[in-house]
């Protein structure tokens, strides 16, 4: 097995594995919750809660889990810490918990964190499991903030996190283009993004990189 | 609890709050199996099968085992085993009486466990404190707006295969730009049931 | 209620819930046991695994069943062809016999040598144009050029000709006979290689209209016909079709043929031409 640094797995977790536009997988969350930047802070960090919460666990016991029954493990171990964050965030954040709905109990089929617990935890020790949780998780939280940083400043012409006003265009958010808020918005921008992210891996791989 | 009509509820789980163009559940299964009208059909009977028995024993469910004993914050748990065991069920049954449309399946069968729209409607009808006729029927109504998404999106993935596309759009942008076309003309639905 | 009552009622339910689903799942995966014959896994360790349905039935997986159950013919996979043939013979300890290899002929010699009656502007696509009034070429039964049939062979095997007609690489090609099943006008046609001459036209049209805007279309003048030692060859509705089984390989009606319509296609013929 080739060397791992810790800071390797991050990063890797971040750019080579991106799990949206690497891996390809959570794409509901990521539509659903960036309608404000706001939102996708709270998505990914919920998200993070749980695939750390889930990958040391099954890290930990993953010499104890017979190979036939893994995946229904996962699932209620997974299950077991979105009821968590979902009962702490009912409790401490009212209006993001209301703000992200039903999507927090839906981490709990989040492709990510089963593909994760599958691919990684299952097989490495856990400060490594921690370190790609780490990784991953950034890598959500970076994609979920580009994509809601360009839907609520197009879709609304402001940013406001936390109850303060970050960045407004002038004239423009006078009548902005609420289409970027709505769902068509959101399928428009990933769209984009997409391709751009093709173009990127299309233009090395014709360099020879 | 408010009398919902079923009416009302149709006109919901089909347009105003379609499953996949408006409330983003279930897409991931969407981009894959969305290629071709073959594959679509077969999903989303599937989907349909395992949504309305996972509303029915969900339902019960939760009304006759969490709910008097208080135990509502079991729901997620609970439910997500009901629909695992169902798709498995449903896995059985597709594998002995039509093998060849469970190896047209293939994969895609046991990913309906992942698929956030059978535990999303499950949810929702929890949230929305419907009684049984009602989630049951917002649990069909709901696969029947996923069907049509679904068969609109395998029909004009197929005849603009032809096209000839740029190479980074190619594929899954290609597909979410078809999707931003749907998503618009579903827009003009909001506002049709007041909430 | 108190902590330890509420965990000991969630383990139960929670417990009891899955306690009872593993047993439905028992009981079911008895009930619906679906019985492997570990010869059809065999037979598909075989097959190509191309999934292209030429064999008529929904897959590599269906047609091994079938053949097992010995309701598809052993030597019903084209793209596999003798060798496949062969080997699933032996795993079912029966002999297979060589069959004739086919391939797809094409039978029009318009492209570039047949006019264009319009300018055409839209999908590129063969099955788009015949949508649209009869297609864009001089002769409404033509060979479009614009590809449907090569994009649709699952092998690669055909190209389109700077004559705007395609070509086949019989190296590659594995006889699934899909490009004929795609083509709008039914141009290709699964021929075998001991055919050995073919009408390179499919047009209906009379012969002075033909002659008009196409330079190699058979105009319905009878002379193959009435030159035939076999009368192999029958005129209907001013086009030739050559019947090849009657066929005696003479290659008179090659030399007879005004329009040069019919070509030799069986390497002997070819060499004399």
């Amino acid at each position: 097995m080739s060397e791992m640094t810790i800071s390797g797995e991050y990063f890797r977790g971040i750019i080579k594995d991106n799990p949206i536009f690497a891996l390809v997988l959570g794409l509901c969350p990521t539509l659903a919750v960036t309608t404000s930047v706001e939102n996708a802070i709270g998505m990914a960090g919920a998200a993070l809660f749980v695939l750390l919460g889930s990958n040391i666990m099954i890290s930990a016991l993953r010499k104890h889990i017979p190979p036939i029954t893994r995946i229904p493990m996962f699932i209620i171990i997974i299950c077991t810490f979105v009821t968590i964050i979902d009962m702490v965030m009912e409790a401490y954040t009212p209006p993001l918990y209301k703000a992200l709905g039903i999507f927090i109990p839906l981490i709990v089929v989040n492709c990510i964190i089963i593909g994760r617990a599958e691919a990684y935890a299952i097989r490495n020790n856990v400060k490594y499991s921690i370190v790609d949780a780490l990784g991953i998780g950034t890598g959500f939280l970076i994609v979920l903030v580009i994509i809601g940083t360009i839907r609520e400043l197009l879709g609304t012409g402001a940013i406001v996190l936390f109850g303060f006003k970050l960045i407004s265009i002038p004239i423009y958010s006078d009548s902005p283009a609420t289409f970027m808020i709505l769902p068509a918005g959101a399928f428009m921008t990933i769209g984009v993004l997409m391709a751009l992210v093709n173009y990127n891996r299309i233009r090395k791989l014709k360099r020879g990189l | 609890m408010e009398e919902v009509s079923l009416f009302a509820i149709a006109i919901n789980g089909i347009f105003v709050k379609n499953f996949l163009l408006v409330q983003f559940l279930g897409l991931c299964s969407f981009l894959g199996v969305s290629k071709e009208t073959k594959s679509a059909t077969g999903m989303s009977a599937a989907v349909m099968f395992v949504m309305i028995m996972a509303s029915t024993a969900a339902f019960l469910i939760y009304t006759y085992l969490l709910q008097p004993f208080g135990l509502t914050f079991l729901s997620t748990i609970s439910f997500i085993i009901i629909i695992a065991a169902l798709v498995q069920l449903v896995e059985f049954i597709i594998r002995k009486y039509s093998p060849p449309l469970y190896r047209s399946l293939g994969i895609f069968l046991p990913l309906i466990t992942t698929n956030c729209a059978i535990l999303g409607v499950v949810i929702l009808n929890v949230r929305l404190e419907y009684g049984f006729i009602e989630s049951v029927f917002y649990g069909f109504t709901a696969a029947l707006g996923y069907t049509m998404v679904m068969l609109l999106m395998s029909a004009i993935r197929e005849k603009t295969s032809v096209l000839n596309v740029p190479a980074p759009v190619q594929g899954i942008p290609h597909a979410f730009f078809i999707t931003t076309l749907l998503s618009m003309a579903f827009v003009n639905f909001f506002g049709v049931i007041p909430t | 209620m108190t902590g330890t009552l509420l965990i000991a009622q969630s383990a139960v339910i929670i417990g009891g819930i899955g306690f009872l689903v593993g047993i439905v799942l028992i009981w079911a995966s008895i009930k619906f046991a679906v019985e492997t014959n570990p010869l059809v896994e065999d037979v598909i360790g075989v097959l190509p695994g191309a999934n292209c349905g030429a064999c008529g039935y929904a897959g590599c997986s269906d047609f091994a069943d079938k053949v097992v159950s010995e309701s598809a013919p052993i030597d019903g996979c084209p793209v596999g062809g003798f060798d496949v043939a062969k080997q699933i013979g032996s795993k079912l300890g029966q002999e297979v016999i060589e069959a004739e290899s086919i391939y797809p002929f094409v039978r029009c010699d318009g492209g570039v040598h047949c006019i264009d009656k319009i300018d055409y502007v839209g999908i590129d696509d063969c099955r788009a144009v015949m949508m649209i009034s009869d297609g864009e070429k001089g002769c409404s039964y033509g060979c479009i050029g614009r590809g449907t049939c090569v994009r649709a062979c699952p092998f690669g095997a055909m190209s389109m000709g700077d004559d705007r007609l395609p070509y086949i690489n019989k190296h590659l090609c594995k006889g699934c006979g899909i490009c004929v099943d795609e083509c709008p006008n039914e141009i290709l046609v699964m021929a075998s290689e001991s055919d050995s001459v073919h009408v390179l036209c499919r047009s209906h049209d009379k012969g002075k209209l033909v002659k008009s805007v196409c330079e190699f279309g058979c105009i319905g003048c009878r002379i193959c016909a009435k030159n035939c030692p076999a009368q192999a060859i029958t005129v209907t509705d001013f086009l030739a079709e050559i019947d090849q089984e009657k066929c005696t390989d003479c290659g008179l009606c090659v030399e007879n043929c005004p329009q040069k319509s019919i070509v030799p296609t069986s390497p002997a013929l070819e060499a004399a031409a």
